[in-house]
């Protein structure tokens, strides 16, 4: 064995020197590199946010709930022997300068924060230190971003709501941040005790109240269990036990694409490798058979090629695992702005699955050709026309699709998408395989339409219709795959872009008291500002269908449902809003006023399974409310304006604490009204979504570029396989080429033959590559992504083209040799 | 040393195929012998029997001592690496690796830690020192025949069977080729056997047996 692992080392040397194994290892390096990058990304991120559980509130365990936290809980806590903190979050408009800007607000107390330290620093831009303590009353700490955006120095003070603040100190890293990657907002601290002469704060305000515990692990579990059946449903505990369920679904999202991406450029490595390795195993039959002359085994032979697929596969998972690194650091400083400095490290797991995911790309797929080596008979050296029987087509597909499905399943953790984009991909094979007979069969018919260099093109293609055939499938399947996400990426953002019309509402108001709704209509008519009127806001919760438990009712998905798990802004209006349609049943009528009839959100119907007639209960604040639907409307989310899943007639909910919200558009350069509204109404939030627009856009950009860096791994995995398909068929055309030279035929005449046979390859490919592209467009737009489906004509155009260049490009790395050499030297070997 | 008796032989299809019949050769060590016949008549088919390449569907080949039909392909082949070496018509050389690496190849499959020493001395006997580092592609047909010469007697076999040695080759270059076969055969004392429609190099064997329609006349 020993003297085998130097002989297949040595063996595959001299193989690397002579340039065999180039494609393959660089297939095994994509292959490995994206999975090792994407996989240790992720797992930071996990990382990142189980952490949270600690860092938040800087407390082991954290209770945030939408109303006031029970006093009950906070005693039972201490008796327990935990420390408390407790304190509020919320989003306001801070004023200074004349400059607004929408702020995390989070106001702490004097226990705040029971682990981990708060890092400020006295000078902007200056050095940090860490303190175990918030601010003191009236003063805040501001992150250092709003010192740019409202032009502030330290000492300065700010205007929140009722009361002014001095500003003490920068923010530069709070415990609870780690865990709100989406929250985009620049941060604010503040004590507690200030929030009061804010006067934000109001029945209604969209809050959260927080409480954080920290202690010995036992005390703190006996507290969970007593806590856990306290809570209502919309309040929430994270940390402890329960581990971090507070997953950012947006993250959650980008990392599903990011695997997706990572599983594609696999499964295209391992095509590639595939190719490459049976072309490896077809230009050794004769070494093998040689070796089997000379005396080698059946099991040396075995020994010897399958001690070199180990080699090569921990050199180049190695490799690959050291790229995947570098490259993973490459999308943290891509996304740094996003993520935030000091993501937690992902340790060995990922670079480990990374190794072994190495051995099992190259195995599955270049096994099947290495073992027909073994079966080569001595006889060939005699009689080059003996080949050994292939190896079985289910050994080669099984081999290959069982490592796939593996890999991916475990580097991604999800079965059903594994599932999905294997089956996806098969079935895309099988069209495109029918695509190609259609237009091999066109091919046929139209070749006595052309003349010149594209007939003789066209004729080589049909000759060799077989590899033409699969070489078109790799060359269409990769480019479509390509296509496909190129596709997903543009056309989400762009859409997501133009749904927005223009003049849309671009500034909310919300917390608007009853008693101020004349007196902010009166503001809004006389400054001319666009707006959609003014909408009460109750809030309640859904709790039973037709006098049944909603949680008995509905099916598992919907028990998760957002808007059971929380609070509902329930509304009342006279008319149906102008951006709302009735589907179904009777808006209601002027008598109507006060009674116990809704309106609701088709969507919400449908999950709910409710339709005209049923019955729902509300509870708000602690009454019941049971109301009967009466119709069913849809609801364009995307408008920008106030919007409600439940609405009642009015005077139905009179009596509840209210609050109102308004949109309205404003002008860039009329922002000044927006001093003048804060200035008259102070309790007031104004939330300014150009702003969050702007900075939405901009994370949109950031992720854009991590999907498009992501992106290159899927491109050069796909550039493999057209390489390995280029090459695959290489040897053959290389020999008549030369034969045809030898006979006479011009370097201009192969020159141009070759570049049609490879233009009409390529245009094939294209068509191919296109139509499977749309294809799966239509699928996913219609039942993913509920998107209206276009054909993509400029793809159309440029798909094809794009397409007949990659090919003429890589054909050209080959063919050169025919031209240049002399027809003597290559006939040689 | 080396007999065979065979009637007929399985073409590789499965068809039964009567290739060669009433076959009946002795070998004796250090005995040079051509098998000469035409295109087609079954010289390789009897060469790779000869060398335990192929089994025969029925008849008996002795090689070296040893009933080969008795051996299974490992034994064979175990066989082979022991006693045999091989030049081939079309040099057999592996494109990937140079004329020294050919060379030391069936060395380094015994596991001979002085592979490379004596890869080099017959690489320079055979008059190729300067051309150790070259691929085949890179070598002219002679050069590289002479590579397999040399790839051929660098374990010291006791037997050597040449399938048409100088079919690739001119004739000047031929006869350079046949001197070095003879010349090294004479010094390592190897039983040579010569599949060829060269005459040429016929006459410079000991003995020479030709086949005809499957059939072995002893000239």
């Amino acid at each position: 064995m020993h003297s085998h692992f130097l002989l297949a080392w040595r063996l595959l040397l001299r193989d690397w020197h002579a340039g065999e194994l180039k494609i393959l290892v660089m297939a095994l390096l994509i292959a490995v590199a994206s999975m090792t990058s994407i996989g240790i990304f992720t797992q930071r991120i996990d990382r990142a946010m189980t952490d949270q559980a600690g860092q938040f509130l800087g407390a082991d365990l954290l209770l945030q709930s939408p109303v006031e936290i029970n006093t009950d809980i906070i005693n039972r806590a201490k008796r327990a022997g935990l420390s408390v903190t407790t304190g509020i979050s919320f989003s306001s408009v801070i004023v200074a300068n004349d400059e607004f800007q929408l702020t995390h607000i989070k106001a702490v107390d004097q226990h705040y924060p029971l682990l981990s330290q708060i890092k400020i620093s006295t000078v902007l831009y200056g050095e940090e230190h860490a303190v175990g303590y918030g601010p003191a009353a009236g003063e805040v700490w501001l992150a250092p971003r709003l010192f740019s955006l409202l032009d502030l120095s330290l000492g300065d003070s700010i205007e929140l709501g009722e009361t002014q603040l001095k500003v003490g100190a920068v923010l530069k890293y709070d415990p609870g941040q780690a865990s709100s990657f989406m929250v985009i907002a620049p941060r604010l601290l503040m004590n507690i005790q200030d929030v009061e002469k804010t006067g934000i704060i109001q029945p209604g305000s969209r809050v959260t109240y927080l409480a954080g515990f920290a202690g010995q692990l036992s005390h703190r579990k006996t507290f969970e269990k007593w806590l856990s059946p306290e809570l209502s449903s919309s309040q929430k505990l994270v940390g402890g036990t329960e581990g971090s369920a507070a997953v950012n679904s947006a993250m959650d999202k980008a990392e599903q694409y990011l695997s997706l991406a990572s599983m594609l450029s696999v499964m295209l490595s391992g095509i590639a490798i595939a190719m490459t390795a049976n072309r490896y195993g077809q230009r050794h039959f004769d070494q093998s058979a040689l070796m089997r002359c000379m005396g080698a085994s059946q099991k040396s032979i075995i020994q010897i090629f399958s001690l070199q697929l180990i080699i090569l596969a921990a050199i180049g998972s190695l490799l690959g695992c050291f790229i995947g690194y570098l490259a993973q650091e490459g999308l943290l400083l891509i996304l740094k702005d996003f993520l935030g400095p000091g993501l937690p490290s992902a340790g060995i797991y990922p670079l480990l699955t990374g190794f072994v995911s190495g051995f099992v790309t190259l195995t599955g797929f270049s096994l099947p050709a290495l073992l027909r080596l073994k079966s080569v008979p001595p006889l060939r050296v005699l009689r080059q026309d003996i080949t050994p029987l292939p190896v079985s087509s289910l050994l080669v597909y099984g081999l290959a699709v069982s490592s796939i499905i593996l890999l991916m399943w475990w580097q991604s953790g999800q079965l059903t998408l594994t599932v999905l984009v294997v089956l996806g991909v098969i079935v895309s094979v099988g069209i495109l395989f029918v695509i190609s007979f259609i237009l091999i069969f066109f091919s046929r018919a139209s070749v006595g339409l052309l003349s010149g260099p594209w007939k003789t093109g066209l004729q080589q293609i049909i000759r060799h219709r077989k590899e033409n055939q699969l070489q078109m499938l790799a060359f269409g399947l990769s480019l479509m795959i390509l296509m496909t996400i190129y596709l997903l990426r543009t056309d989400l953002i762009s859409r997501w872009q133009g749904q927005l019309p223009d003049k849309a509402p671009n500034h909310f108001v919300i917390n608007i008291q009853s008693d101020e709704v004349q007196a902010v209509q009166q503001f809004f008519s006389q400054h001319l500002l666009d707006n959609e009127g003014l909408y009460p806001m109750v809030r309640g919760r859904i709790t039973e269908i037709n006098g049944i438990d909603v949680m008995a009712v509905v099916d598992d998905k919907t028990k998760r449902d957002e808007s059971l798990k929380r609070e509902l802004n329930l509304s009342w209006t006279s008319q149906l809003q102008t951006n709302n349609k009735l589907i179904s049943g009777q808006w209601w009528q002027q008598q109507q006023a006060g009674k116990a009839v809704i309106s609701i959100e088709k969507g919400l119907a449908s999950r709910l399974q409710v339709g005209i007639g049923d019955s729902l209960t509300f509870k708000v604040a602690d009454q019941r409310i049971v109301a009967s639907i009466q119709s069913i409307r849809s609801v364009q989310w995307d408008s920008f304006q106030p919007n409600f899943y439940v609405i009642f007639p009015p005077s139905a909910l009179d009596g509840f604490p209210v609050s109102y919200i308004s949109s309205f558009y404003i002008e860039p350069a009329q922002k000044k009204i927006l001093n003048q509204l804060i200035a008259q109404f102070p309790t007031l939030t104004v939330l300014e979504i150009d702003a969050i627009m702007q900075q939405v856009k901009q994370i949109m950009q950031q992720v854009t570029r991590a999907v498009e860096y992501v992106m290159l791994f899927v491109l050069m995995a796909g550039m493999m396989v057209l390489v390995a398909a280029m090459q695959s068929s290489m040897d053959e055309r290389l020999h008549s080429a030369v034969i045809m030279r030898t006979l006479g035929a011009k370097k201009s005449f192969l020159r141009r033959s070759h570049l049609s046979e490879f233009s009409l390859l390529g245009l094939f490919s294209g068509l191919l590559a296109i139509s499977g592209t749309e294809i799966i467009a239509y699928l996913l737009y219609n039942n993913v992504f509920a998107l209206e489906f276009e054909l993509h004509t400029g793809l159309w155009l440029t798909g094809p083209l794009i397409s007949m260049f990659l090919i003429l490009m890589i054909s050209r790395l080959y063919m050169k040799n025919i031209t240049q050499q002399s027809p003597v030297k290559s006939l040689r070997y | 040393m080396l007999s065979k008796q065979v009637p007929a032989l399985a073409n590789p299809s499965g068809d039964m195929l009567d290739i060669l019949t009433a076959v009946n050769l002795e070998i004796k060590p250090a005995e040079t012998i051509a098998i000469i016949g035409a295109s087609g008549s079954g010289k390789s088919t009897l060469l790779g029997l000869l060398a335990g390449l192929d089994q025969a569907s029925s008849g008996t080949v002795y090689l070296a001592g040893k009933n080969i039909n008795t051996l299974d392909e490992d034994g064979r082949a175990a066989l082979r690496g022991e006693k045999v070496g091989f030049v081939f018509q079309s040099f057999q050389l592996l494109p990937s690796l140079t004329a020294l690496e050919n060379v030391m190849l069936p060395l380094e499959l015994q596991s001979n830690k002085a592979a490379r020493t004596e890869a080099l001395n017959l690489l320079s006997r055979v008059g190729l020192s300067q051309r150790l580092e070259h691929y085949p592609k890179q070598l002219s047909g002679g050069e590289q025949q002479r590579v397999a010469i040399a790839r051929a007697f660098v374990t010291q076999p006791e037997i050597l069977f040449a399938d048409e040695p100088t079919g690739n080759l001119d004739n000047a270059t031929s006869q350079h080729i046949i001197d070095l076969l003879f010349e090294m055969n004479h010094e390592k004392n190897t039983t040579l056997v010569i599949v060829t429609h060269d005459e040429m190099l016929a006459r410079k064997c000991g003995r020479c047996v030709s086949l005809e329609n499957g059939r072995l006349h002893h000239a």
